[in-house]
C-alpha cells in the first residue's frame, strides 16, 4: 500500500508519459478440483506501471473479490484470507526483460515479472509471465500464474482440504491508461 | 424400530435439505438491506484517509448508502458498471462497482450527475471501493 502511494508520489516529479495507471483491473482466481470449481473476480485492482523503469505495483481489496456462492465468499473471508485481519494484497515487481518490451509502438511483447507478492500478511517473492499489448497509446498486461495457499499461511481445514486445489489459478488482466497528473 | 427407521430417514432428508440450502444460499441482497450508513462521497472517503484503521472497523461489510457526483462511468465487457464518485480529491475518490444483473435494470447515470448508490463497503486502496450496489432514487 505504502509503496504504491510513493509510487503514485514519484510520478509527479518525473516524466508523466512514462506512468500508466489503472484502477479498475481484473483479477481472477480459479480453484478447480474433481469435487467442486471454485472461481472469484475481483474488478477493483489499483495498479501503476513505470514503463522507464520496468516497475510495476498493485494492490487489491480482499473484500472485493466476489464469488459465485454466498458461502464461498463468506469462508473465503472469514475462515481463510482472513480479510477484515489483512483487508489487502499486494505486489511490488519489476519488468526484467525491460529491453525486450518498446512501449512506444504497438505490438503484443512477452514479458517477465519478478517482485514481491503479499497476502494474508505474508510476503513472498515470485516471478511470473505476462503478456504486454501496447495499442493506441493504452497498455493491456494480462499474466496467468499458481500460488499455493499454504506458502501466505493460508489454512485451509481438512474437512474441505480436498474441495479446494493445492494451487490456484490466479489470472491478471490489466488495462493502463495513461497518467495524467 | 421401523418408526425409529422413519424418523432417521427423515432426519437425514431435512438434514441433507437443510445443507444443499445452506450451501446454495444466495448473496445478501444490497437493494432488499438496509443500509447502516448514510454518508456523503466526500465525507467517507475524508473517514477512511484521516484513519484508516476506525474507518476500516466501521465500514467494513456494512451496507452503506453513499451521495455523491458521478465522476466517471464505464462498464466492462460483460455489463458491470464501474462508476466513481468525486470525493473532493484530485485523483482518487469512491469507486462503486454495479454487478451487471442490477445495471441492465437501471438508468446508468452520467458523470456529473448527482446520485444515491447503496453497496458493501470493502475498504480503501486508494479510493473506497463499494461492491453489489444498487442506484437509490
Amino acid at each position: 500500500m505504502l509503496s504504491v502511494l510513493v509510487l503514485f508520489a514519484a510520478i509527479t516529479v518525473s516524466q508523466a508519459q512514462d506512468k500508466y495507471f489503472t484502477k479498475t483491473g481484473k483479477i481472477t482466481f480459479y480453484s478447480s478440483t474433481p469435487m467442486e470449481d471454485i472461481e472469484a473476480q475481483n474488478k477493483t485492482t489499483t495498479s501503476v506501471i513505470d514503463t522507464k523503469t520496468g516497475k510495476m505495483e498493485f494492490a487489491v481489496l480482499m473484500k472485493a473479490f466476489q464469488f459465485e456462492k454466498a458461502l464461498m465468499e463468506e469462508h473465503f473471508n472469514e475462515n481463510y484470507v482472513e480479510s477484515s485481519k489483512f483487508p489487502k494484497a499486494n505486489f511490488s515487481g519489476t519488468i526484467t526483460n525491460l529491453g525486450d518490451i518498446n512501449f512506444k509502438k504497438d505490438g503484443t511483447y512477452k514479458a517477465m515479472v519478478k517482485g514481491n507478492l503479499t497476502i494474508h500478511g505474508v510476503t513472498k517473492p515470485i516471478e511470473v509471465p505476462g503478456t504486454i499489448t501496447v495499442k493506441d497509446g493504452a497498455i493491456q498486461a494480462v499474466s496467468t500464474f499458481n500460488i499455493a495457499p499454504e506458502d501466505y499461511n493460508i489454512e485451509i481445514p481438512s474437512l474441505v482440504r480436498e474441495k479446494i486445489a493445492k494451487q490456484i489459478k490466479v489470472t491478471v488482466d490489466m488495462a493502463y491508461e495513461p497518467f495524467r497528473s | 424400530m421401523k418408526k425409529l427407521i422413519v424418523i432417521v430417514l427423515a432426519l437425514v432428508a431435512i438434514g441433507g435439505v437443510v445443507g444443499y440450502m445452506m450451501y446454495n444460499k444466495p448473496h445478501r441482497s444490497t437493494a432488499a438491506a438496509t443500509s447502516d450508513f448514510v454518508v456523503s462521497a466526500p465525507t467517507l472517503f475524508q473517514e477512511f484517509n484521516t484513519d484508516e484503521t476506525s474507518a476500516n472497523a466501521k465500514y467494513l461489510d456494512k451496507v452503506v448508502k453513499v451521495q455523491g457526483t458521478v465522476k466517471s462511468v464505464e462498464a466492462d465487457e460483460a455489463g458491470n458498471v464501474i462508476m466513481t464518485l468525486d470525493a473532493a480529491d484530485e485523483m482518487f475518490g469512491v469507486i462503486c462497482t454495479i454487478p451487471k444483473e442490477e445495471a441492465a435494470n437501471a438508468a446508468i447515470p452520467e458523470a456529473g450527475e448527482v446520485v444515491t448508490v447503496k453497496g458493501v463497503c470493502t475498504g480503501k486502496l486508494m479510493d473506497v471501493v463499494l461492491i453489489r450496489c444498487v442506484l437509490v432514487a
